[in-house]
């Protein structure tokens, strides 16, 4: 186990330094000059060269690069052109917000999706089921965006139980977890569904039932069990998702998180603070999937035999 | 089952873990309810840094505006007084010399010396980031403890507006040294409000700082939050959560003055929109095409659409609080005839295509959109090209474009900073001249303006390059937009800075 | 000898497939709510279609009209007007043809990149396998915010660009789900007889594999426009959008936000109609998985 979690790790080494390769041509080629931004429109244009010469940006881009990557695998990602502060002191300044809201989205999620979906599956073709699959798509089919503004409108501001923004109490949580939770909610939900609809026409179920064990426990603890390792890769790969940031629902509710960072970074031609958030949002993915395959071997004993 | 219940308290332990961590559900920041001595402020974006000379945009400015003071204030109604300077004299004409007030201490304990001063202004000169504000200036010297004396490179009439821009605030020298390169999250000034903690993205908190040298603020503790999203602002203040809210998107604004729980304060800025047309390339080297477009526009119908209202029509392209405003000059009329006669003088009368950039800001996507229409009525074809903000200003100071919209906002409050990057034809380019007009007679004026001392005299030249540049239409001026701030009625002592940043060392509630 | 052989296994596996789709569209059928999915998808596409005799775009799309800004719906403009005075209605039905266009042509991009290299990558196995894979896992790694802004800028903001932006970020899953199909097929027999007649890999990938690896990414396909439709709104929503006046939903619904408390016809309905067109898309996509599902067969 632990050589197969080493090897996993050493793996991500060459993803990451492609990461950054790309992340950086892209930077470099895309029309933009750092310099400039930082000054801001109304600097002369002295200044601007002076500056470009300071930062390095008239090297040729293998140098720039180089720099870079000796100066990363020193520890030294540098510091932010637009804010000065050292980038990985700022990501981790703004990792807790998207943390929390990532935990507590995929927490609603969980506990609206698994349940909707084991009930559409063991009724399916019911009313119930009909209109829980409709309600999940619903979730899937809103902007999430347009979605977080209606709920602002009806809970802050025609309602005024909840604030409208901003991060700090249990209060501010509600809004932005319960949009990304609904949207997250409803491809849980159909995961759960189609897989316990497999599982459920399994010859075990047929024999469990036919031994006359309660249905409650069939489907708990005979179908869920199995049905449980798709389930469980969603749940991990939204979570991954959502440690990168929610650009959308972040905007929305004023949320400090790791998106808005990523995106204004992009937007300022930050190029070490675009690098740095990559490169962590790249790294926290593969370790929530690492988690998830581990996970899969307490779920599934026969899967345990498999990591060498 | 015992697996999946172990797999539970796994998944309960780690969010535990996360919220104690992180320190989550740290009480609540209801503004209305309870002590009235904090208020929280809102506005579009973070701020950057809080060193002055590490940045130069209008949200940290905002901040450091209470944090710091400089030698000289230009106050709301663009007036200069002294600030930490008391008093000053022109010893001859690069010359200048300041008398500091006695007694100032900063956020650590430190007494305001002439060193100071000096250690300031030439770290900001070494700064490539506001080192334009004030380049005029050759040398500072201390020869006293509460005496500077600044030499200019060569006579520079608006240096004192110059010296009251924020990025121009005095800095201690012992406590930039001590903070190295992470001064911009430890701001030490001399200002009414001193820096307690900031929350990257979200909040930062000031808290009063009883020995200022005016007394101690009214208000014991503001915080500025980070509220990107317009909409969410008003909401924020509807729902109490925010005191004041600065930019009240324009749709909002009578949303705001109806509630009789919040004011709507509305005063002009000093800023000025246009649409700046590439003069190096055809059609646009003919002034007839200028002057057309800019006859083809309809200010009117823009301010109504896209700002309800909130702004007053350009034809200078200095607005009225700006020192040097020719109030003479009209902006020009909406007529098509007139231009379709112009366009057909310059050979042109079956129209032609051409492309509008902007940047992704909303207002001004737009203003091109409307543009668009407008320009179709005399047979352009314009089509619109949305850039992202680098590239934006990188492609324009190229040359790239043919016309494009943007923004200029003369901070000083002085004809120089709005006059000279835009139209002399030394700044073309990017260094704020991205229409690339060049007039031998524009160049000379602003020249002549920059070393005059007599005021008035200096209003007559400015008066004159408004007159000329106007009649070359190099850019169609299209308004000067008003600021405007939301707020709670209850807070007293709230007043607008044309420049934007709003100084809340009176406000109380 | 060799010609004989190919052209009958062509043969054979020509009737073989065609009554596989008939079977699966006759699945379909039965199922009533991906018929709805479907009815939705294409009135939606017959609306595109005719757009123009419905409502002309240059009079009524683009053409603005400021003394009717934001006037709610009425008997001459049905779902209201926006906040240039342009009728939303319009605006919609042209609306599909972009926002259809802008799914269906990223999802293409996706589809022929994704699958190519999937394909190649399971069909040659080992180093080749290994190269490609790690780069998708690369690919996956770079936020497809990161790259939709990189390619607009860097190529410029052209409706082209914009589904180029959003077909390269989902290159990666149809290279996965690809890959996975191909390797359970390039084992079989059918495979092996077809080498052994002498075709050439290009044919063998072409002719066997691509059709039979099919299924999966026509569901993830359909999935996938829904989810183009969406990328794109989320991308007008920061301001990265299509090119006005261009009538896209997404864009609607971004530029009409401001607006939502005066006039909430303004992102209403755009949002509405985002809604029933990622929910058609995502039944039909459901009804399409359980039908080309064998093991869902009873």
């Amino acid at each position: 186990m632990r050589k197969y979690i080493t090897r996993r790790l050493l793996m991500l080494i060459p993803v990451i330094l492609g990461v950054t390769f790309i992340v950086f041509s892209i930077m470099y080629m895309t029309p933009g000059d750092p310099a400039q931004m930082i000054l801001g429109e109304s600097a002369p244009e002295s200044a601007v060269k002076a500056l470009r010469e300071k930062m390095g940006l008239n090297d040729p881009f293998i140098v720039q690069y180089g720099r870079f990557v000796k100066n990363a695998i020193m520890g030294d990602f540098g510091r932010s052109y637009a804010t000065k502060k050292e980038v990985f002191a700022e990501i981790f300044a703004r990792f807790p917000a998207t943390l929390q809201l990532a935990s507590v989205g995929v927490l609603v999620a969980v506990l609206i999706g698994v349940p909707v979906g084991i009930i559409s599956a063991t009724k399916q073709y019911s009313l119930f089921d009909s209109v829980a699959m409709l309600l999940a798509l619903l979730g899937v089919s809103m902007p999430n965006f347009w979605q977080g503004l209606m709920y602002i409108l009806l809970f802050s501001v025609t309602l005024g139980w909840l604030p409208s923004g901003g991060y700090g109490s249990f209060k501010h949580f509600i809004l932005p977890a319960l949009t990304l939770g609904t949207s997250t909610a409803a491809v849980i939900a159909r995961m759960t569904r189609s897989s316990m609809l497999e599982v459920i026409r399994q010859d075990y179920i047929r024999t469990a039932r036919a031994k006359g064990v309660e249905e409650k426990k069939v489907i708990l603890k005979h179908a869920l069990k199995n049905a449980l390792i798709p389930i469980i890769t969603v749940v991990g790969l939204q979570f991954g998702h959502l440690l990168g940031g929610a650009v959308l629902t972040e905007t929305v509710y004023s949320w400090p998180g790791i998106g808005r960072l990523l995106v204004d970074a992009i937007k300022q031609k930050d190029t070490p603070m675009v690098q740095a958030t990559v490169v962590f949002i790249a790294v926290t993915f593969s370790i929530v999937n690492l988690a998830v395959d581990i996970l899969y071997a307490y779920v599934d004993p026969r899967i345990k035999s498999q990591y060498k | 089952m015992l697996k999946s219940r172990k797999l539970l308290a796994v998944l309960a332990l780690m969010l535990s873990f996360v919220f104690v961590m992180t320190g989550c559900g740290k009480g609540s920041n209801q503004a209305t309810e309870g002590g009235k001595d904090s208020i929280i402020v809102a506005q579009g974006a973070d701020a950057k840094s809080l060193d002055p000379h590490a940045t130069n945009d209008q949200p940290s400015s905002r901040v450091m505006k209470q944090i710091y003071n400089t030698l000289i204030n230009t106050n709301e109604d663009m007036q200069i007084v002294p600030g930490l300077a008391e008093s000053w004299e022109q010893k001859d004409e690069k010359t200048w010399v300041f008398n500091l007030r006695k007694g100032v201490k900063f956020h650590n304990g430190e007494e305001l010396k002439a060193s100071d001063v000096k250690f300031t202004l030439e770290r900001m000169l070494a700064s490539d980031k506001v080192n334009h504000i004030v380049e005029a200036i050759a040398k500072v010297e201390a020869p006293e403890d509460y005496k500077v004396v600044i030499t200019l490179k060569e006579p520079f009439a608006p240096i004192l507006a110059h010296l009251s821009h924020t990025a121009a605030s005095i800095l201690n020298e012992k406590a930039v040294k001590e903070a190295g390169d992470n001064y911009g999250q430890k701001p030490v000034g001399t200002g009414p409000f001193k820096f307690v903690a900031w929350q990257s993205g979200d909040k930062i908190e000031l808290e009063a700082f009883n020995e200022y040298f005016e007394g101690a603020p009214k208000i014991k503790k503001i915080t500025f939050r980070n509220v990107a999203e317009g909409s969410a602002r008003t909401m924020g203040l509807e729902t109490g959560e925010i005191d004041i809210a600065y930019d009240v998107e324009p749709v909002d604004k009578e949303r705001v003055k109806n509630n009789d729980k919040l004011t709507l304060v509305e005063e002009p800025s000093l800023s000025v929109a246009y649409i700046g047309f590439n003069t190096n390339k055809e059609p646009f080297n003919k002034k007839e095409v200028r002057q057309a477009i800019n006859y083809a526009i309809n200010r009117d119908d823009i301010i109504a659409a896209v700002l309800n209202g909130a702004a007053e029509k350009a034809g200078a392209p200095i607005g009225p609080k700006v020192f040097g405003h020719n109030p003479n000059i009209k902006p020009y009329e909406y007529n098509v005839q007139k231009a379709k006669e112009l366009l057909k003088q310059a050979g042109l009368e079956k129209g032609f295509k051409t492309t509008i950039w902007t940047n992704d800001n909303p207002v001004r996507v737009q203003i091109a959109q409307i543009v668009q229409a407008q320009l179709k009525e005399i047979g352009i074809d314009v089509k619109i090209e949305t850039l992202e903000w680098g590239s934006y200003l990188d492609r324009t100071g190229r040359g790239e474009h043919d016309m494009f919209i943007l923004g200029w906002v003369t901070v000083t409050g002085d004809a120089d900073y709005g006059l000279y990057a835009l139209y002399h034809s030394s700044q073309k380019g990017g260094a704020g001249n991205r229409s690339f007009y060049e007039n031998k007679k524009v160049d000379e004026l602003l020249d002549k303006a920059k070393a005059t001392n007599d005021s008035k005299e200096r209003e007559k030249l400015y008066h004159e390059i408004q007159e000329i540049v106007v009649e070359d239409a190099p850019v169609a001026n299209l308004y000067y937009q008003t600021q405007n701030v939301g707020m709670q009625k209850a807070i007293k002592g709230f007043r607008l800075h044309p420049a934007g940043h709003h100084r809340l060392y009176n406000v109380s509630y | 000898m060799a010609n004989v052989a190919n052209l009958q296994t062509a043969d054979v596996k020509k009737t073989k497939k065609r009554s596989m789709w008939v079977e699966v569209a006759r699945r379909m059928a039965k199922n009533k709510m991906a018929m709805v999915g479907l009815g939705i998808i294409v009135v939606l596409v017959l609306l595109a279609l005719f757009a123009d005799v419905i409502a002309p775009y240059e009079e009524v799309v683009i053409k603005q009209n400021l003394s009717m800004r934001l006037k709610g719906p009425s008997a001459e403009h049905w779902l209201g007007t926006d906040e240039f005075g342009r009728d939303i209605f319009a605006r919609i039905i042209h609306g599909a043809r972009v926002s259809l266009k802008v799914g269906i042509v990223a999802v293409g991009i996706s589809i022929f990149i994704g699958g190519s290299l999937g394909a190649i990558a399971a069909y040659y196995g080992g180093k080749v396998d290994n190269l490609i894979m790690r780069f998708m896992d690369i690919l996956l790694a770079v936020p497809s915010i990161l790259l939709a802004i990189a390619i607009v800028s860097a190529l410029g903001s052209s409706l082209f660009n914009l589904m180029l932006a959003i077909g390269i970020s989902s290159v990666p899953s149809y290279a996965r789900i690809v890959r996975a199909s191909v390797l359970s097929i390039k084992d079989q027999e059918f495979i092996e007889a077809a080498r052994a007649i002498g075709a050439n890999d290009f044919i063998i990938i072409t002719r066997h594999i691509i059709p039979n690896a099919l299924a999966p990414v026509i569901v993830q396909g359909t999935l996938g426009v829904a989810g183009a439709i969406l990328s794109t709104a989320g991308l007008s929503f920061i301001g990265l959008g299509i090119q006005p006046p261009a009538p896209e939903w997404g864009s609607m619904l971004a530029g009409g936000r401001a607006y939502l408390r005066e006039a909430w016809h303004v992102t209403t309905f755009p949002g509405l109609v985002i809604m029933i067109t990622i929910l058609a898309l995502n039944l039909l996509g459901d009804g399409l998985r359980d039908a080309l599902d064998p093991k869902l067969k009873q």
